[in-house]
């Protein structure tokens, strides 16, 4: 491996790198996000308790069997093959002309949401029982129950996971370059295939790709610890009503403050 | 205030999808699929230089002896070329899909092929070589059978992998799927040599200092059909006839210098 050569191929081919970047992060960024919403609404619909009966059950199982199948399907297939089958099937069976970019980011969503949907089904499962009775038992709905309740801690207790799906969608992308998405790795290929220096160019995309998923879980990381809130803080109100050191002391500072 | 924001998002998310689904509208174009990855036939590069046509959502260029032929072929047909950048596993599935309306990529007409895709004329023949590093155990090989015990491969869904059988006692390595994956394997010394045509061994040979070129005396064996080069068409396609009254037109002369040509300007480190 030569330094200067790493130099040479960033100073001459840095847009190509650059807008290579640019489509993965792009992609993989509205991949997940799409996809994590795919993943919170199959979430809430799979944990939907089934009534004894009724018409409302014949349609949850429905709703609930397709759910499955389309999780299965897109969990346990490559990602390159649907994109081979989404991209080249559409136009050949239904003669739809998909964009690449758009075909892409629709892979990517669509393969997230089955990953993220399992993902957000593990959080609410793992949220105590208790809580979804005492939410019912006031009268909520499944959906506010959901809502006010399950879901604050669920997304909580997924983003470690999310994160995970992030940093995979962003090295993942590299098997769009069979449908014609020129993202970072098929840009390092083209550049590799110009000027024969393999080891230098792909050092290049690595250190790149590092950066980018070394950004994106300190980023994770960071709303994490703002979800968190500080470790250690003062009941601005106890359920006992009654006065306690610490309420003094705030009282005391704020009339001191006002004063 | 929340909710708002959550809105936004997603509403901006929707335009977002809504507008990179909109493709251009089809017109009187001619779109052509290649790799932009295999020079001197076809590589991409940075600015329009050299005759190099813009690549179809992109904002790079595509040159070579391919867009060069391409760009003739449109011309004849008077449509407008669009390059569509695609790899090479995912040319055929364009091409019969309907995505681009030909593979002009250094794509030989193989009888394997021909089953699901139709072919042009020839507009290139090539002779195969074998790329090995300078200076090692089988720098100076004449023979294919020179290369006994020795690891070689071939780019994937290629004749360049089957005629390797030729070689007695060769240790036939896994085929891989394009020429970065192989020269990064030659370079590292995980195989011996692989399988090259003739323009790509000599690009080879001149952007990195390490390879070297073999040239048989006693070489494969093939049939011309599989050293020619030509441009894949859809079955029963209609541009067929149009695509070879254009080749015609293009004399062996304007050929090499094409070739020629292109070997020079393909761009280096």
């Amino acid at each position: 491996m030569d330094f200067n050569i790493i130099i040479r191929t960033i100073s001459k081919y840095w847009p190509m790198f650059l807008r290579g970047t640019g489509v993965t992060l792009f992609i993989s960024t509205i991949g997940t996000i799409v996809g994590f919403i795919i993943g919170l609404v199959i979430g809430i619909i799979r944990t939907v308790p089934v009534p004894e009966r009724g018409i409302k059950k014949q349609i949850l199982k429905v709703v609930n069997a397709i759910l499955s199948v389309y999780v299965e399907v897109f969990r346990g297939t490559p990602m390159i093959v649907q994109a081979m089958v989404i991209y080249y099937g559409s136009k050949q069976a239904f003669d739809i002309d998909m964009s690449p970019l758009f075909a892409g980011i629709f892979i990517v969503s669509i393969n997230t949401g089955a990953y993220m949907a399992e993902i957000v089904r593990g959080g609410i499962v793992s949220i105590d029982k208790g809580q979804f009775e005492a939410a019912y038992a006031i009268g909520m709905s499944h959906y506010q129950t959901m809502i006010n309740v399950v879901l604050p801690q669920v997304i909580r207790n997924i983003l470690p996971a999310t994160g995970n799906e992030f940093v995979i969608n962003i090295k993942d992308t590299s098997v769009l370059n069979v449908i014609s998405v020129t993202e970072l790795y098929f840009q390092t290929n083209s550049v590799a295939g110009n000027n024969y220096r393999f080891f230098e160019t792909f050092f290049i995309a690595s250190v790149i790709y590092f950066i980018l998923t070394f950004t994106v879980t300190r980023i994770l990381r960071y709303i994490e610890r703002k979800i968190d809130g500080p470790e250690n803080y003062i009941l601005l109100a106890n359920q006992m009503q009654v006065q306690t050191p610490e309420d003094a002391l705030h009282k005391q500072q704020g009339a001191n403050i006002n004063r | 205030m929340k909710k708002r924001y959550f809105a936004l998002i997603v509403l901006l998310l929707s335009a977002v999808l809504l507008l990179s689904a909109c493709g251009k509208s089809e017109g009187n174009t001619f779109k052509v699929g290649m790799e932009a990855g295999y020079p001197p036939f076809n590589w991409t590069q940075l600015d329009n230089s050299n005759g190099a046509v813009r690549i179809q959502n992109s904002a790079e260029y595509a040159g070579g002896y391919d867009v060069e032929i391409a760009k003739l072929i449109a011309e004849h047909m008077g449509k407008e070329l669009v390059i569509v950048k695609t790899e090479w596993t995912g040319l055929i599935p364009a091409l019969t899909s309907g995505k681009i309306d030909a593979i002009i990529a250094g794509m030989s007409p193989t009888a394997e092929r021909m089953e699901t895709i139709d072919f042009s004329d020839n507009y290139y023949t090539s002779d195969l070589v074998m790329v090995v590093k300078k200076g090692g155990k089988y720098d100076g090989a004449t023979s294919i059978q020179d290369f006994k015990g020795a690891k070689i491969t071939a780019q994937l869904n290629t004749f360049h992998y089957t005629v390797i059988d030729q070689i007695e006692g060769v240790q036939k390595m896994t085929a891989m799927d394009d020429f970065p994956a192989m020269r990064v394997a030659l370079e590292s010394g995980i195989i011996d040599g692989y399988v090259s045509e003739r323009p790509e061994g000599i690009s080879a040979e001149a952007a990195n200092s390490n390879f070297k070129m073999i040239v048989f005396e006693d070489g494969f064996k093939t049939s011309p059909e599989d050293t020619a080069i030509a441009v894949g068409l859809r079955k029963g396609s209609e541009l067929r006839e149009k695509i070879n009254e254009a080749l015609a037109k293009i004399s062996e002369e304007k050929r090499m210098e094409l070739m020629d040509n292109a070997i020079k300007n393909q761009p280096g480190e």
